[in-house]
Formats: structure tokens, C-alpha cells, sequence
């Protein structure tokens, strides 16, 4: 764990004199003495491994009713107490970790491919492939982006897959812009002049130069629309529109349980309670790393 | 200097808590006075539209006026059976086109003006002249021409009436009494025009005060009613508050004595406390899975069959009902004339379900979708909850259905156009006739319409047009009887429960009787 780095006085700066520091690992040093950022790091890695162990771990299944025991406060035999079908509120949450994880995690991914696609388009291209492409974002971004989800998905008929696909789609304009002004500057690079003077195929230069040398802030941005995506699911779960009944999706767990609010409260506080964890995680793990990752930001 | 800061602190906290306990004080005075007026405050959802029963379309109206005006036949209290009111006896001629009344004498509107065969007269003559704005007299009456079943309403003498049908109608009587057709002063109504919808001025046992818009209705005691000793008192006021939970914090703190409205899931919230009560309200409702007949496997009925007996009504009754709903066995609520108390439901049976599907030749199960509404209804609070019990439930018999919601128009528009598998839906009941379940929900003629379940046999569809028209009581629920026989044994549906949307409200009430229409008067209400 503990490195010479790490004990030195904040007036005297690392020296790294005979050390060659590769960028990935000095952003490593700077993430790992940001201690929020760590602690989000942990809470994310500990609601991936619930998810991603949650058929073995939960105590129950997601749908193992029970009515003769329902609304059960926290007990020794439900830890988080029972909902309204009799159902372990704990085994729920942890399944729905999986749901909630893997809906935040594709769509995000699902938005930065396509964000990148059209960024790297309308910013190497210019001119009119840039126009309609940006005009089209600007489009997107007036609309406040639930309402954009709600539309989606009403279109395409409420499931949690469509759900998911209506957040990949919100999000892809924030990935596009991104991505766009960042290979505007990097197009402008000596290295890209030589390689397109050399002959090299648009293909390949866009894959092989542009694209790596844009990439470190999709990662930050990456990381913190997990945290938005996993709210989006939520609220369109929520409202009925993603995950059915009876999967354990969070949001939608909140919505069956609101009736309950005065008279079982753990219904509603607990996933409630796993929503803010997991999203505040990845807030604080993408402020860690966009901090990591600029360069400008040397101690 | 540091004293004085001292002493200013002090004096500031003195008067804060005078004020505060000065507050407090006001709260006693709501509701109970014995000696002073009496004075019941009813919380309800939402604010009238009209005080003009014969224009109003939605509850909230009707639950005002039911106090204010009278009809000629009213509906007993705690079912739909046809009793006197405004009118003292009545006879029906043999071909049934001809209805005489006799009516009560000594009776006078709010304004002084006497009630007589001319007003009822002007009355009827007043709907029929506008059948777009009198909706309910379209609706019950109208022949669907633009013209109505009543073809004309004579005055013999002061105190008779006659009323001439173009041809016969079983419901007749019942419609009369719906709360639409309260009877109101010529006077009045020529008097303020336009604006008689907030001046309003009938018989009953409460006259009207006060309007102030989304904020109260103030009715009070008519003391020259013609029922001896009634109402008990002195005013009542109708409050709007939207929010149920609002409403009940409301109770529970004394600013109103009754609430309608309650959620299911807040009655053990009034129960536990010994300080107030549940009023319960006797069904009109039915709550039912519709399993669409025309669709593949539910067009078996030995499959529609096995998913009947997979079911567990009590549990959907005690876990979204509070316990305040009762298993539907037929397709129409008990107190409803000419249910048959003798259909024997199909058992809660996983083994029997299994055997029949087996037979049907569906053995390993199958899959379906099964379609529960996004938004509550009075027949049914958590549709989506609902669906999820009975999912499991149809987990146990091998069959699996997938829960699919849409947004409500869209879903009322799919489910009639026969797109959906299984379906949970529901009906009110609009004036306590059989007629206005059986045949508007399961009459083949209405497929494309109520008939959401594409119910087609002929043969119950024959018996229910014949009831329409069978004038002889007897005859005729013998006929709905021989219909709910058949309609049990081919099981288009899974009638699930018989919601009572009941009221909550101070342990001193007395004598409150909710009416399963939904509207009530309060003339023998009283507190303790």
C-alpha cells in the first residue's frame, strides 16, 4: 500500500526524478489519495460484486411470496423486512442490484458508442455532416431528457429492455458534443498532419490516432452517466415504464411500496437507500477520475 | 448588557409559546356540540361541478344534491329497491306503456313554492327539451334517436301524473330513482336561468347556503321538511381536499368528521384508533380478469376453466382491499336483483386446474400476457399488484404470464379491439340494474363496446335482450338467473372481488348509512 510518494509534505513536491511515469499510472496515484473518491470506488465495486453474485448470495428469490407474512418489519429472519406480497425486501434489493448495475452500464456504453460514432463524424468531417449531426444534438438537448425517455418508451412499449434503450439514447448527445470538440483540437495535432501525409486511410487514422487521443474524457463522462443512467431507470421504472412487476428493479420497487410510506417504511427506505449509494458512488469514483485523468492538474 | 440580552430572550420565548398554545385552542370546536348546532364536516375528494343533479355527470355533484333534491321513487337504504318518495304509490298498466303516479301532498320546495304534478311535469318536459346537456335522461331514456322512450308526461290532477312510454322498459322505475332525476322548483329554475346550477332549490331535507369554489359547499337543515323529526343536522359542509392521505391526516386531527376515499391500504390506520370508525358501503362494483375468448388457448374453455379454479380470491381481498371486498362469484354484485345466489364458484384447485388443462391437451402450461390498468380504479386500488399475485398463482398451474401495462386510453382502446390475453378490468355499477352488467359487459351485442372479453354465445345474449323488455320482476331475474348459469359454466371471465369503496370517520357518528350508488342523503345522520 504505502508508497515514498505518499508520506511526502504537500510543500514539497514529488520529484520522480529517475522514475518514467506512464500517464495511466500517475492518474492511478492521484485517484488512489483522493479518499471520496475511493470510498465511491469501493461502494460501486461492492453493489457490482452483489450483482453480480446475487443468485447465490440473496437469502430468497425474487418472487417468493409469502401472504401470510407480508409487511414483516426488520427481523433476525428478513433483515430489511418484507413487502406487501410477503417477499424478502433484502433478496430484492440485491437481485435488483444486478438489474439496476446492467441497465446503467449498457445503456452508457450503448450512448458512447453511438455518441462517438457520430462525434468523431461531425468533428473530423466539418461542414455539413457537422452541421446536421450537431443540429440533431441541439435538438435532443432541448428536450428535458426524461421527458425524451417517457416518449421513447411509450413509442416502443414499456419493458425494461426498451427502457434501456431510451437512456442510451438521451445520453448519446452529451458523448457526441464530447467527443466532437475533443477531435476538433486533437485533428489540428502535428502527428495527425504526418500521418494523413503519409497516406494514411481515414479508417484508420480515426481508429488508430484520433479516437485513443479522445478518449480520457468519455471515460469520466463515462463513468458519471452510470450514476444518471441508474436514476433515469429508476424514475422511468418508477413510473411503470421500465422494469414489470415482479422484477426487483429499484425505482420500481419504490413505486409498489409509496402506499406504504407511514405504515412500513422499509419497503421504501431501503431501496431508496440502495439507489443513493449506488449513485453517489459513481459521482464521487467520476470527480476522483476526472481529477486523475486531467493532465493540467500536476501536483 | 449581557441581562438585558437576557431578558429580551426570555420575553421572546413567553410570547412564542402564548401564541402557540393559542393555536391549539381552536381545534375543539369542529363537529359534536351537543347543545350548540350540529354541524358534520365531510371530506371528499374533489368539489362539485353542478348543483343541477339533472346535468351532472360525476359523483362529486351527485353527492351534494342527493340531499337537496328528491325524486319521485327513491331506492332503499341499503340496496336498489324501489321505494316511495316524492311519489306515494304508482300503477303500471298491462302492455307496460303506462305509468300513473300518485304524489305526496303538503310538500313545498326550498323557496315556498308548492310541489305538484306541474312541476314534475316541467321537470321532465325541461330534459327532454335538451338531450345533449341532460345526459343521464339520454342515457337512461333516450331511444337512441335523438328522442326518448317517454312520449309524453301529463298532469291529470294536482297531485297525478301520468307518464306515457313508446314502448316498454324493465327499468323504468329503476332509472327514476337514480339521484339525476331529483325534481326541482319551476320557480327556481326560471328565476336564475343559467346560474340555477348554483342556486339550486328541490325538497330535501337540506337546503342549500353556500357555494365557495374548491373550498366548501354549506348545505343546511330545511325546517319545514316533510318527514317529521328529520334531518338531525343542522348543517353539514362538503370540503374538497384532493390528497387521500391529506384527507385522513385531516380526520385524525378534527377537521373533518367523514371522509370518502380512503385508501385500502389506510384502513387499519382508522381502525386501530378507537376514536374513529369505518362506515362500510355495499358493493356496486365488480373487479374481474377478462380473458379475451377469441384468443389462442383462452378460446378453450376448458383452459378458461382451469385458470378460474388457479385462482385465490380472499387473498386478493385481504392483501389490496384491506379485507374490504368480497370474491365475485358472478359477474354482477349480490345486492344486485336477480343475482343468483345459487352458482357455485369454481373452487381455488391447483390439482383440478392442472387435470384441465392436461385435458385441454395444454399439460406442460402455457404462456400468455396478462394486461393490468396503470391507474387505480374504485373496483380495483393497484392493478399492477393485483396481477402480480395472480401471476404467481398462475406459476403454480404451469402457466406463465407476462405482466404488460400501457397507458390507460391506450389500454381501454387494445383491450377492446380484443389485442390483450388476459386483462384485468372493472365496472360500476350506473343504477343498480342487472341489465347494466350483464348485457353491457357480456352481451354479444356489445362486443366492440363493454365487452371487452369478446364473449359471444347467442344464447345468453337472447336471454338478456329478452329480460330488457320482460315488465314482470319474477320472470325477469329468472331469466338473468338462467344467464349467470351459463355464463359460470363457459367462464369468460375470473370475476375477482366486489370492492366496497367505504368511509371513515368519527366514532360519534350515528345512523350513516353509505348507499352502494356511491351517493347518500344524510337526513338521519347524528352524532352521539
Amino acid at each position: 500500500m504505502s508508497q515514498v510518494a505518499e508520506n511526502q509534505s504537500p510543500l514539497q513536491p514529488s520529484s520522480q526524478h529517475d522514475e518514467v511515469v506512464s500517464p495511466w499510472l500517475d492518474a492511478w496515484r492521484k485517484f488512489r489519495k483522493n479518499k471520496l473518491a475511493l470510498f465511491g470506488a469501493i461502494t460501486v465495486i461492492f453493489f457490482i460484486i452483489l450483482g453480480i453474485l446475487s443468485p447465490w448470495i440473496a437469502p430468497q428469490g425474487i418472487n417468493d411470496q409469502n401472504m401470510a407474512n407480508t409487511l414483516q418489519a426488520p427481523s433476525s429472519s428478513h433483515l430489511l423486512g418484507t413487502d406487501d406480497f410477503g417477499r424478502d425486501v433484502l433478496s430484492r434489493i440485491i437481485h435488483g442490484a444486478r438489474i439496476s448495475l446492467w441497465v446503467g452500464f449498457l445503456s452508457v456504453v450503448g450512448s458512447i458508442v453511438m455518441g462517438c460514432l457520430l462525434g468523431i463524424l461531425a468533428g473530423y468531417y466539418g461542414r455539413w455532416v457537422d452541421t446536421i449531426i450537431s443540429r440533431l444534438f441541439d435538438i435532443m438537448l432541448a428536450f428535458p431528457s426524461i421527458l425524451l425517455a417517457i416518449t421513447i418508451v411509450a413509442v416502443l412499449g414499456p419493458s425494461l429492455q426498451n427502457a434501456l434503450i431510451a437512456i442510451a439514447i438521451i445520453n448519446v448527445p452529451n458523448f457526441g458534443r464530447l467527443i466532437r470538440s475533443k477531435v476538433l483540437s486533437v485533428k489540428q495535432e502535428e502527428y495527425i498532419m504526418a500521418a494523413k501525409a503519409i497516406g494514411m486511410k481515414d479508417s484508420r487514422l480515426l481508429m488508430k490516432h484520433i479516437l485513443p487521443n479522445s478518449i480520457s474524457p468519455i471515460i469520466v463522462q463515462g463513468t458519471l452517466s452510470i450514476g444518471t443512467a441508474i436514476i433515469e431507470a429508476a424514475a422511468l421504472g418508477f413510473l411503470g415504464l421500465g422494469a414489470q412487476p415482479p422484477q426487483p428493479e429499484w425505482g420500481q420497487m419504490l413505486a409498489e411500496s409509496k402506499a406504504y410510506i407511514t405504515t412500513a417504511p422499509w419497503t421504501m427506505i431501503f431501496p431508496g437507500l440502495a439507489i443513493m449509494l449506488t449513485v453517489l458512488g459513481f459521482n464521487l469514483m467520476g470527480d476522483g477520475l476526472r481529477d486523475a485523468l486531467d493532465p493540467k492538474m500536476k501536483h | 448588557m449581557k441581562k438585558w440580552k437576557l431578558a429580551m430572550m426570555m420575553l421572546l420565548i413567553f410570547t412564542l409559546s402564548f401564541a402557540l398554545i393559542g393555536c391549539g385552542g381552536d381545534d375543539d370546536e369542529s363537529g359534536n356540540g351537543s347543545d350548540e348546532e350540529k354541524i358534520l364536516i365531510f371530506g371528499r375528494g374533489g368539489d362539485s361541478v353542478t348543483l343541477d343533479p339533472a346535468k351532472a355527470t360525476d359523483g362529486e355533484s351527485l353527492k351534494v344534491t342527493a340531499n337537496l333534491y328528491e325524486n319521485l321513487v327513491t331506492y332503499g337504504e341499503e340496496d336498489t329497491s324501489i321505494n316511495p318518495q316524492l311519489a306515494t304509490e304508482w300503477e303500471v298498466s298491462e302492455d307496460g306503456l303506462l305509468f300513473t303516479f300518485k304524489l305526496r301532498e303538503g310538500v313545498k320546495f326550498h323557496d315556498g313554492t308548492d310541489f305538484n304534478a306541474e312541476a314534475v311535469v316541467t321537470n321532465f318536459n325541461l330534459w327532454a327539451s335538451d338531450l345533449e346537456s341532460y345526459y343521464y335522461y339520454n342515457s337512461q331514456y333516450g331511444d337512441g334517436n335523438n328522442g326518448t322512450i317517454i312520449e309524453e308526461v301529463k298532469a291529470i290532477d294536482d297531485y297525478t301524473v301520468e307518464f306515457k312510454l313508446t314502448r316498454s322498459q324493465a327499468t323504468f322505475l329503476q332509472n327514476m330513482a337514480m339521484d339525476s332525476f331529483g325534481i326541482a322548483s319551476p320557480a327556481a329554475i326560471e328565476k336564475y336561468g343559467e346560474d340555477f346550477k348554483k342556486n339550486p332549490v328541490g325538497t330535501g331535507p337540506f337546503k342549500f347556503e353556500e357555494w365557495k369554489e374548491e373550498e366548501r359547499i354549506v348545505i343546511v337543515k330545511n325546517e319545514d321538511y316533510w318527514k317529521e323529526g328529520y334531518p338531525k343536522l343542522d348543517k353539514v359542509i362538503f370540503k374538497p381536499i384532493a390528497d387521500n392521505q391529506a384527507r385522513l391526516n385531516a380526520l385524525f386531527t378534527g377537521d373533518i368528521d367523514l371522509m370518502d376515499g380512503i385508501s385500502y391500504t389506510d384502513i387499519a390506520q382508522v381502525t386501530s384508533k378507537s376514536e374513529f370508525q369505518m362506515f362500510e358501503r355495499k358493493s356496486n362494483t365488480i373487479g374481474y380478469l377478462g380473458l379475451t375468448n377469441t384468443r389462442e388457448p383462452l378460446d378453450n374453455k376448458l383452459v378458461r376453466q382451469a385458470l378460474n379454479h388457479a385462482v385465490n380470491k380472499q387473498e386478493i381481498a385481504d392483501a389490496f382491499y384491506g379485507g374490504y371486498a368480497v370474491p365475485a362469484i358472478n359477474p354482477m354484485p349480490p345486492l344486485i336483483n336477480g343475482y343468483h345466489e345459487g352458482v357455485e364458484d369454481y373452487a381455488f384447485d391447483v390439482e383440478k386446474a392442472k387435470s384441465l388443462l392436461a385435458e385441454a391437451g395444454y399439460g406442460d402450461g402455457f404462456e400468455m400476457e396478462l394486461w393490468a390498468m396503470p391507474v387505480p380504479r374504485p373496483y380495483m386500488p393497484d392493478g399492477r399488484k393485483v396481477a402480480q399475485l395472480l401471476q404467481k398463482q398462475f406459476e403454480e398451474i404451469g402457466v406463465t404470464a407476462e405482466i404488460v401495462s400501457y397507458e390507460w386510453g391506450t389500454y381501454l382502446d387494445k383491450a377492446k379491439a380484443g389485442e390483450a390475453d388476459a386483462f384485468l378490468l372493472g365496472w360500476t355499477g350506473d343504477n343498480g340494474d342487472a341489465d347494466n352488467f350483464l348485457y353491457t359487459l357480456l352481451g354479444k351485442d356489445n362486443i366492440g363496446s363493454n365487452n371487452y372479453a369478446y364473449y359471444g354465445n347467442e344464447e345468453v345474449n337472447d336471454l338478456l335482450v329478452q329480460a330488457q323488455t320482460e315488465t314482470d320482476t319474477a320472470e325477469r331475474e329468472k331469466l338473468y338467473m338462467e344467464a349467470q348459469e351459463i355464463i359460470k359454466d363457459d367462464a369468460p371471465w375470473i370475476p375477482l372481488v366486489h370492492a366496497k369503496p367505504s368511509v371513515a370517520g368519527k366514532e360519534n357518528i350515528i345512523n350513516y348509512i353509505p348507499h352502494m350508488t356511491g351517493n347518500e342523503s344524510l337526513e338521519k345522520v347524528d352524532f352521539k
